[in-house]
């Protein structure tokens, strides 16, 4: 749950990047890392714990402050989990006090029932810490658009986005920075407008 | 899902003043509370030569990742994590429900001192913690002062 600090003026939001395995979680984040604006020193090291093969173990944590939002310092921790389907336990560790989530959805026909498997996982580790993804605010985004054997975004829209209410989902090819920062700001701001209509945050 | 009360500035300074007499007496170089969904909430001491920011995300997931793993082990005691270095070391204690305290300290300085130190400190802090729990659970959020410039693009790409 996000924390506000009357003292100093300060808001920390937590994102958390899910999604099935080698979908492009962590190049999300090396993504942002790489390319966002920050003013001098608001931009943290990009800290990955993962294997010797480049696989996520535990996760990356990436901590950016929002440079266009005034009145607060607004710190926002991006995090991924282990896609691997043997790291539940981790994942169900690092989405503790999450605030907003990005789906990272792999585009590839043959990805399919693991997209749909890692987002029932989303759900269910979500009740395990009592919470209901109907009340946190996530988006979809449909990864490695440009590979030759991406199924149609309508037939992962059917997938993944066909519940009472639909979220905001985007294309993208994280690898080439394509929809990355698309789907970073949208999450951004439909936090941002839940807090500030609902008050939800605690202080601290 | 509610990790933390409503602390206002005088909790803060509260619990700013046992984190210094923390320091103080136990000769630890710095001390952090944080919640373990891994933010920062308040520190004392050096802060410029730790990345407190990643140190309080990667504290609070190994803590969880130990807990997670002495339970497993049928351990139902378990409530504090000690990394042993040669220059600093760290000691992370569980405070509630929701925070920790963490505290870095030289190497040469004994970890019994800490934990000796720790262990009131992380009383007190949880007595002020379920004072401002008490004070007004349920209160709202007051970001009157929050100014989006942008609201289209808060994080912007580099051209």
């Amino acid at each position: 749950m996000a924390i506000i600090n009357q003292a100093t003026k300060e808001l920390q939001v937590k994102v958390v990047y899910y999604g099935p395995a080698m979908g492009g979680k962590t190049t999300n984040l090396v993504q942002v890392h790489d390319h966002v604006q920050t003013a001098a020193g608001n931009k943290g090291k990009l800290v990955s714990l993962a294997t010797s093969s480049d696989r996520t173990l535990f996760f990356d944590f990436l901590p950016i402050e929002a440079m266009s939002i005034k009145g607060f310092k607004t710190k926002f921790q991006l995090y991924t989990v282990p896609g691997q389907v043997i790291y539940n336990t981790t994942r169900q560790l690092v989405l503790r006090g999450v605030d907003g989530i990005v789906f990272v959805a792999d585009s590839q026909y043959e990805k399919m029932a693991e997209n749909i498997e890692s987002f029932a996982n989303l759900e269910d580790n979500l009740k395990t810490l009592k919470l209901n993804l109907a009340e946190i605010p996530y988006v979809l985004q449909y990864n490695k658009r440009d590979l030759p054997n991406a199924a149609p975004l309508e037939y992962m829209e059917f997938l993944l986005n066909n519940r009472d209410v639909q979220v905001p989902s985007f294309g993208s090819a994280a690898h080439k920075c394509e929809g990355v920062f698309e789907a970073l700001n949208m999450i951004t701001r439909m936090l941002l407008h839940k807090f500030i209509s609902q008050g939800t945050p605690q202080y601290a | 899902m509610a990790t933390l009360p409503q602390l206002i500035e005088e909790d803060i300074e509260r619990l700013g003043g046992e984190l210094r007499e923390l320091l103080e007496k136990s000769d630890a170089t710095t001390a952090l509370i944080i919640d373990k969904g891994g933010f920062l909430i308040t520190s004392q001491g050096d802060a410029r030569q730790f990345d407190l920011t990643t140190i309080a995300a990667l504290a609070s997931g190994a803590y969880l990742a130990n807990q997670t793993i002495a339970n497993l082990v049928h351990e139902t005691t378990f409530n504090s994590t000690y990394q042993q270095g040669e220059k600093f070391s760290m000691f992370v204690i569980c405070v509630d429900e929701n925070c920790l305290l963490v505290i870095i300290f030289k190497a040469q300085v004994s970890v019994g001192a800490v934990k000796y130190f720790a262990i009131p400190a992380v009383k007190r802090i949880a007595v002020q913690l379920q004072i401002a729990q008490e004070r007004d659970p349920g209160a709202g959020l007051d970001l009157s002062e929050l100014n989006l410039a942008d609201p289209s693009e808060v994080f912007k790409r580099k051209t």
